[in-house]
């Protein structure tokens, strides 16, 4: 234990001296990272507690029901915890340096283990916890909790549910790398893949939330009875439900029914870590020598047959340049577990909403609630465009890596490798956030009687959308570029992508509004038969296509800039 | 040919190179040494374009590096202190790469590339992956991929870190050969055997300023100065 805590301890120094670092220049980055941090903050804040408030009095669906919702956006929170939390943890725990260094030292694999966790637990769940708890303290404070019910829940729920994610992330880990040695690797990652989009897909199924809503009006107003007897079971197994049962509980003043949730949570956190440790201790070092033999099997000779439609030996119709670039991102890119799974799990993921939310079905002829529910898949539109920017856009200049010299001394313009690079983010973003689209606005063509105006609208509002995004993330990623990181995840979760992901988010919610008139004025025209005139929608789009443009340009400049930079 | 006018860079207050001013001709092997930190890598890496100079001018085969960077960097090739390579491609896909930013033919690539693999004895180990290479094979496959176009000039870092005595000799073979067909090499070493062996002239630079350039006759005149040995020039000028 005197051990752990000496490292833990040179660990925090060197944290200490990284984060507050005192130079002029870092002080005016640290300054301005706090107050976009800050703003964010508040705007989460904000927007919880505006939401709270507009649900429980406007649309006055009931506190159980909004529970339900909580524990559905709860259920998502934790799956994105977990799953981060895999994939860092397979950079952290398996290709760290600094593991293969304490390996020489006489130091147990358990406290190997416990080191790793620990940074990556910290390293991947900064973010979502900054997130999570601002939106808690929004919605806290609608219903007047005093201060100590935060750090309560702070403490008692919040840490404890993402630590539990973070624990079965690291068992599922190594329960990964045990049974690759004996299945192989990309035969247990399907494996997995398949079971996590099985278990996405019944949950979302046996929670249809529409389905909710429509038995919410059904039994009004004895809402909070009727609907306790709806629940699926196995329900109350999930953390998820424990976090939304206490916070229901808390609101409805029955605090002794409260607390066991509560206590489960943390008893459940607990006995996680215990079995995590158990497991580490008997596998961890197994897992880790097969972690090496899963990459030395990358390492064997490779040799392309004529059926390999990508091989450098071959030429194309494209230019030398362009075909040599977009080779070597190709092979960089699925030669990397890192990135290839974390697509993987973008596209399961993406593939899932596509499903679910082109079988909606729409029947509440209310203009507020669709016009609510369109922009909320809008903006879960725009969200998810910007994730699969940050994640695979941002770093594009950082994986250059130290082997960038190779393109900076050669006889290429750095406008045609930022070219190549925005291109490639451009078309994988735009394609996948396109089919979002699509997907989202073909239940409300059904509903306007298949009047395909929101869905070419969509398209449009998209692909500006995707443009100016993918611009953003490239150019801030060349600002922010660090080139000793080999880490795309570390790269994608640094404190400039953390910036240029609250960027992207201002930029989403400019575009909302921009868009909330129009739309609203549109649902009028379908709902209560006012006029729609189309020119309506006219201005906002072209002022939407004009904003975006001056936004990519602009970070399109800022990347240009520095890779003209010194290398 | 180089020709560096009055070049200076510097890095805030720090000025790592001083007002240099050199000419490498053509077929000529020029050694650039000097102490850590005295600014070999950063004049080099100038040469290369990957810094740019603070003031003065840089001309390569009569290119200027500023105004004319692709075409100056069509006819160089270079060759950095830590060869740091594309982890992901095979060495034989690296040299593919590389022969692709230079835009050469498919036709020609693969023949080039099939003799660079035999005069540099990489055949066994070129179709894996660069992330499995030990220093001197990454260094190996630097060294082909700077020749596979022709470059009429070759900026070269610390070329035989990490090299075994085999490659070590292939390599310097390859360098005086180079030289030897009018090839202009601009060379910085620790070694100061190895640099007394090749190099026709011999810059010495300390703080960011030269304090030495001359041919090999001139570097006699100054080893009976100081005691006989290069050794003692070196740390005498560096002092």
């Amino acid at each position: 234990m005197a051990l752990l805590v000496h490292i833990l301890r040179y660990k925090f120094i060197s944290f200490l001296k990284t984060t507050f670092d005192l130079r002029p220049i870092s002080v005016i980055r640290g300054v301005g990272s706090l107050l976009v941090f800050g703003s964010f903050a508040y705007g989460a804040y904000v927007l919880s507690h505006a939401v709270t408030k507009f649900v429980l009095e406007q649309t006055r669906i009931g506190l159980f029901l909004y529970h339900r919702f909580i524990s559905m956006m709860m259920f998502v929170f934790f799956i994105a915890v977990n799953l981060g939390n895999i994939i860092v943890s397979y950079a952290t725990l398996y290709k760290s340096t600094e593991v293969n260094y304490l390996l020489t030292k006489p130091v147990s694999y358990t406290h190997i283990f416990v080191l790793k966790f620990l940074d990556n637990f910290l390293y991947s769940s900064t973010t979502l916890f900054l997130i999570g708890f601002t939106v808690l303290l929004g919605y806290g404070t609608y219903f007047g909790y005093p201060w100590y019910f935060f750090v309560g829940v702070l403490l008692f729920v919040l840490v404890p549910f993402m630590f539990l994610a973070a624990c079965l992330a690291v068992i599922v880990l190594m329960a990964i790398m045990k049974t690759a040695s004996r299945f192989g690797f990309r035969r247990v990652m399907t494996g997995i893949f398949l079971l996590y989009f099985g278990f996405i897909f019944v949950f979302f199924r046996v929670t249809n939330p529409i389905q909710l809503v429509e038995d919410v009006n059904r039994y009004y107003p004895n809402v909070d009875q009727y609907l306790s007897e709806l629940g699926p079971g196995f329900l109350r197994f999930l953390p998820n439900q424990w976090v939304s049962e206490f916070l229901f509980y808390i609101a409805s003043n029955d605090v002794q029914r409260a607390l066991p949730f509560a206590g489960i949570l943390l008893g459940v956190a607990a006995a996680a870590f215990v079995v995590c440790l158990l497991i580490a201790h008997r596998f961890f070092y197994r897992s880790w020598i097969v972690a090496l033999e899963v990459q030395a099997q990358g390492s064997l000779p490779y040799h392309p047959t004529r059926l390999n439609l990508i091989d450098f030996r071959k030429g194309g119709f494209l230019s030398t340049h362009l075909d040599s670039l977009l080779k070597k991102e190709f092979f960089t890119f699925f030669r990397e577990p890192s990135q290839w799974i974390h697509l993987m799990v973008m596209v399961v993921l993406t593939s899932l909403f596509v499903v679910s939310v082109g079988n909606l079905n729409l029947r509440l002829r209310v203009t507020d609630i669709q016009l609510m529910t369109y922009l909320v898949l809008y903006a879960f539109g725009g969200f998810l465009t910007s994730s699969l920017a940050l994640r695979f856009v941002f770093p594009l200049l950082s994986l250059e890596g130290n082997a960038f010299w190779c393109l900076k001394s050669a006889p290429i313009d750095s406008g045609k490798i930022y070219l190549t690079k925005f291109l490639i983010g451009l078309v994988v973003v735009l394609t996948l956030a396109e089919i979002v689209s699509v997907a989202t606005n073909i239940p409300f063509v059904r509903l306007s009687a298949r009047r395909p105006l929101l869905l070419w609208f969509g398209i449009f509002s998209t692909f500006w959308m995707s443009f100016a995004v993918v611009a953003l993330n490239l150019g801030l990623g060349g600002y922010f570029s660090n080139f000793t990181e080999k880490n795309p995840i570390r790269v994608a979760s640094s404190q400039g992508a953390t910036l240029t992901f609250l960027f992207t988010l201002v930029f989403l919610v400019a575009l909302v509004v921009i868009v909330i008139v129009p739309l609203s004025q549109y649902f009028q025209s379908i709902f209560i038969f006012r006029n729609f005139d189309l020119r309506s929608i006219v201005l906002p789009g072209t002022i939407l296509a004009m904003f975006s443009m001056v936004l990519a340009v602009f970070s399109s400049a800022v990347g240009l800039r520095s890779l003209r930079r010194d290398f | 040919m180089i020709e560096l006018k009055n070049v200076t860079k510097k890095f805030a207050d720090f000025t790592a190179v001083d007002g240099i001013s050199l000419t490498v001709e053509r077929g000529e092997l020029f050694g650039f040494l000097g102490p850590n930190g005295a600014g070999k890598t950063t004049t080099i890496k100038m040469i290369a374009g990957l810094f740019s100079p603070t003031s003065g001018k840089i001309i390569i085969n009569g290119f200027d590096t500023v105004t004319q960077p692709i075409e100056a960097k069509q006819t160089i090739s270079y060759v950095p202190d830590q060869p740091f390579l594309y982890d992901k491609l095979t060495g034989k896909e690296f040299l593919y790469f590389v022969g692709g930013l230079y835009k050469m033919e498919k036709a020609k690539l693969h023949g080039k590339i099939s003799s660079l693999i035999e005069h540099f004895e990489i055949g066994s180990w070129v179709d894996k992956r660069t992330e499995d290479y030990s220093q001197g094979m990454r260094q190996r496959i630097t060294i082909a991929a700077a020749l596979l176009h022709d470059p009429r000039t070759i900026i070269i870092d610390e070329p035989m870190v990490g090299l075994d005595p085999r490659s070590s000799k292939i390599v310097r073979d390859t360098l005086k050969d180079l030289a030897s067909r009018g090839i202009s090499i601009f060379m910085s070493t620790h070694s100061l055997t190895f640099a007394e062996e090749l190099c026709d002239r011999i810059g010495i630079i300390n703080n960011g300023r030269m304090v030495f350039c001359d041919g090999r006759e001139q570097l006699k005149a100054y080893k009976q100065k100081y005691n006989g040995g290069f050794e003692s020039v070196f740390l005498e000028l560096t002092k």
